[in-house]
């Protein structure tokens, strides 16, 4: 993940759906937690309401992890220089696995750093 | 060093997901079987004891997406090759973050910068033509080197893989 010089977070987006025990309440908490931490607002977009589906789509095709049936939750970080990344798509194997991703985020170098870019 | 695509030791432990069971079939826990194909990354079935299929995963450490290099190799060892279908292959991608301290920095070092890019394939139950449930089994069984995949009913006696089942009517 590239650094970015004078940008800083604007919107965390994470594309979920309600039935999917990756996303609720797993990914919603941690999805609310980061955005505090990062003073953004939190967007969740659900694949099961067909606007937020479109936006969704448009997003994952975009910038994510794009299939015909693709993989939730999809978590996005949208930042002020317009670009948007890519920060984690949960782990089909089980979710205990997409949890332990959810931990190393907030344990990362990555958080760190993008945590100074945050304005005061 | 690794071989272009290879997943280098640190990554296959940041990305290990012990642990796990059958869901809605047996609830035993599943077995992780490792095989090898001509792609640079590493494959991975979990399955029950039964051979019932969880998912299989394909990982390689790449920019491109392995998702059509998977689906061939997928559809050569599945009977039949129809079995293996887009709907039913996910990408995901990791970058590093969501893996850990040491496979974080591993990759934030690493040149070219490239994530690890996994292909998920899972096949929900479905019902044949005669009505019946079908769940995707996995035969690692000697006589084929590698795992030939299958539909077939889960509580069936005939779960018997079709590749063993042909070498059977040979011999006998």
């Amino acid at each position: 993940m590239p650094a970015r010089t004078g940008a800083h977070p604007q919107r965390l987006t994470v594309v979920l759906a309600p039935w999917c025990p990756h996303c609720v309440p797993l990914s919603v908490r941690n999805g609310r937690r980061l955005a505090r931490e990062l003073r953004v607002p939190l967007r969740i977009l659900d694949i099961d309401h067909r606007s937020q589906e479109r936006a969704a789509d448009r997003l994952v095709r975009a910038y994510g992890d794009a299939a015909p049936d693709y993989l939730i939750p999809q978590v996005f970080l949208e930042w002020s220089d317009g670009t948007v990344e890519h920060l984690l798509t949960g782990f089909s194997e089980q979710v205990p696995r997409t949890a332990r991703a959810w931990r190393d985020l907030f344990a990362s170098d990555w958080l760190r750093a993008t945590r100074r870019a945050v304005p005061r | 060093m690794t071989r272009s695509g290879a997943v280098s030791r640190v990554l296959v432990t940041s990305l290990a997901s012990p642990g796990g069971s059958c869901y809605r079939h047996c609830d035993r826990p599943l077995r992780i079987r490792r095989f090898a194909s001509r792609l640079p990354g590493t494959w991975q079935v979990r399955a029950c004891p039964s051979g019932v299929v969880s998912v299989t995963v394909y990982t390689e450490w790449t920019r491109r997406d392995p998702t059509a290099s998977a689906r061939t190799e997928l559809k050569r060892r599945t009977v039949p090759p129809s079995l293996v279908t887009s709907w039913d292959l996910r990408l995901a991608t990791r970058h590093g973050p969501e893996l850990g301290r040491s496979a974080e920095r591993f990759l934030a070092r690493a040149r070219p910068r490239r994530g690890v890019r996994v292909v998920y394939w899972r096949v929900y139950p479905f019902r044949g033509r005669d009505g019946k449930e079908r769940r995707l089994f996995v035969c690692f069984r000697r006589g084929h080197p590698s795992p030939v995949f299958y539909a077939a009913a889960p509580d069936s006696e005939a779960n018997r893989c079709p590749v063993c089942v042909r070498a059977a009517k040979r011999s006998g």
